[in-house]
């Protein structure tokens, strides 16, 4: 389901941008990020179904701590982000050549250097923030629910650095998005480290 | 009650050498204790019955001893060592009384997952699913199952590997009558030479399996005690005769029966006798209350 979000997004925006290639090659590589966060919703949900059923009570005791729960999750979504970044690439980027135009050296960088990190540093603070809510608060379904409201998360953080991006202009643009993706990273490894430390263990069992 | 007076009928004198102990354990949730103060110790192999009320503590002790809360004040040891070791975790089995089943996958894949946690093999998975029956079941998703062949997967992975202690949180709950029969007999069978501490809201099933009985009231160790000494506490049994005589005035009725508190079930067959002698026709004698009801108040 994600595999189809991101690709069919990313083919929707290639079609709409791909119009002008200055347009798809200064728009599509902000946005890219944006898309792969779909993965991230995979990672939650089996992080909260986990929960729910009783799973991570059972790691817990024997002897499986948080630190390696929560980062085993964002690994797995990592590897579900992969997909989806593919997809997107390959997707939005195949949409751009098959409407006559050339891959310019700024698209590949753009691409390569903020795009992809951007993407997956963006999965793992979504999920790694997602599983500190879910564990701190009451159980709620629907959109109120931490997953329903996960993606507004993966969505803003790219979208604020989007328009940090533009504010200052192209000079700093590329600094604040390598710095945006290098904390994100600090954020993620900290809050995996940390976990066994602010979160009691009570935090991971299931209220049912 | 402190560390050094741990309640253990089961070998009064010999704590140093206990398998389990729960020294002056506080537990709770948040900054709320839910047990308060509780000590004991188990180093004999039997079917240990924890009791209590909705909300005594039973599944926050199961999971205190189990090492996922962390106790407020007090320890849980294993052989002297704290459960928060690997090495304690290693020698004890813990039952939820929630599945504990991850979702998307077949009972055999499920069971895979549990011995890879729980350092079992492919050959203990095969083992399993014969023991419990779970052969024409293994192909198919979780999801697919009712809330018993859940509850039987769920109870199949204790089995995966041998440990010495095993924490039992309402093993046969959503079992039908015969298949917790015969998850009993397992878990009898496993207590020749294990601990087992099993938690039940089935007081008949309680009194079949254990031999001994904790009971939890309001977070407190309120007994531990051996079964059997339960059971002069307090025995009543109900007639239902064929037709009324004036052998039974000194009975009290309730329904169809005529109930006599007696000593104990030894008592039962001179009941019989009297009445019998006495020229009552009896169609059915019955145990009215179980001693363990008076846990629950």
């Amino acid at each position: 389901m994600y595999l189809a979000i991101g690709t069919g997004l990313s083919v929707f925006y290639a079609v709409v941008l791909g119009a002008s290639a200055t347009v798809f090659t200064t728009v599509f590589p902000l946005i890219a990020p944006i898309l792969t966060t779909s993965g991230a919703t995979g990672g939650m949900l089996v992080f909260t179904n986990d929960r729910l059923k009783g799973v991570l009570e059972y790691l817990i005791a024997y002897g499986v701590t948080p630190r390696r729960i929560f980062a085993n999750v964002v690994l797995s979504s990592l590897v579900l982000a992969t997909v989806v970044v593919a997809a997107t690439m390959a997707g939005g980027v195949g949409v751009y050549l098959l409407l006559g135009h050339h891959l310019t050296t700024f698209l590949v960088l753009a691409l390569t250097l903020y795009s992809v990190p951007m993407g997956y540093a963006d999965v793992a603070f979504t999920v790694i923030i997602g599983m500190y809510w879910t564990s701190l608060s009451s159980p709620r379904t629907g959109m109120s629910s931490p997953l329903g409201l996960l993606p507004l998360v993966g969505v803003a953080t790219p979208g604020l650095v989007l328009i940090a991006a533009v504010a200052v202009g192209s000079s700093e643009a590329v600094t604040i998005a390598l710095g945006a993706v290098l904390l994100l990273v600090v954020i993620v490894l900290g809050l995996i480290r940390a976990v066994d430390r602010l979160m009691p263990r009570e935090r991971f069992l299931s209220p049912a | 009650m402190d560390g050094s007076a741990l309640l253990n009928p089961g070998s009064a004198g010999s704590h140093g050498g206990a398998r389990v102990a729960c020294r002056s354990l506080t537990s709770g949730y948040g900054s709320t204790p839910v047990l308060k103060d509780i000590s004991f110790s188990i180093d004999e192999p039997a079917v240990y019955v924890v009791l209590g009320p909705n909300g005594a503590g039973k599944t926050t002790l199961f999971r205190t001893m189990a090492g996922i809360l962390k106790p407020m004040r007090g320890e849980v040891t294993i052989a002297g060592e704290s459960i928060e070791s690997q090495r304690s975790r290693d020698q004890m089995h813990y039952l939820s009384h929630m599945d504990g089943i991850p979702d998307g996958l077949e009972v055999k894949e499920a069971l895979e997952f549990y011995a890879a946690v729980e350092g079992a093999t492919s050959a203990d998975v095969d083992r399993v699913l014969d023991l419990l029956d779970l052969r024409g079941l293994s192909g198919q998703f979780l999801s697919q199952l009712s809330a018993g062949q859940k509850k039987r997967v769920s109870v199949a992975r204790i089995f995966l590997k041998e440990r010495d202690i095993y924490l039992l949180d309402e093993p046969t709950a959503n079992l039908d009558p015969k298949l917790a029969r015969e998850i009993r007999a397992l878990i009898l069978e496993l207590s020749k030479e294990k601990i087992v501490l099993y938690s039940s809201h089935n007081l008949f099933e309680a009194r079949e399996i254990g031999r001994y009985v904790l009971a939890i009231r309001a977070g407190q160790l309120a007994l531990f005690d051996r079964l059997e000494s339960l059971r002069g506490v307090r025995f009543v049994v109900g007639v239902r005769v064929l037709a009324p005589t004036d052998a039974l005035a000194a009975f009290t009725r309730q329904g169809d029966y005529y109930l006599r508190e007696l000593h104990g079930p030894e008592e039962v067959p001179a009941l019989i006798r009297d009445l019998e002698a006495k020229g009552v026709q009896i169609r059915e004698v019955r145990e009215m209350e179980n001693p363990l009801e008076d846990l629950f108040t």
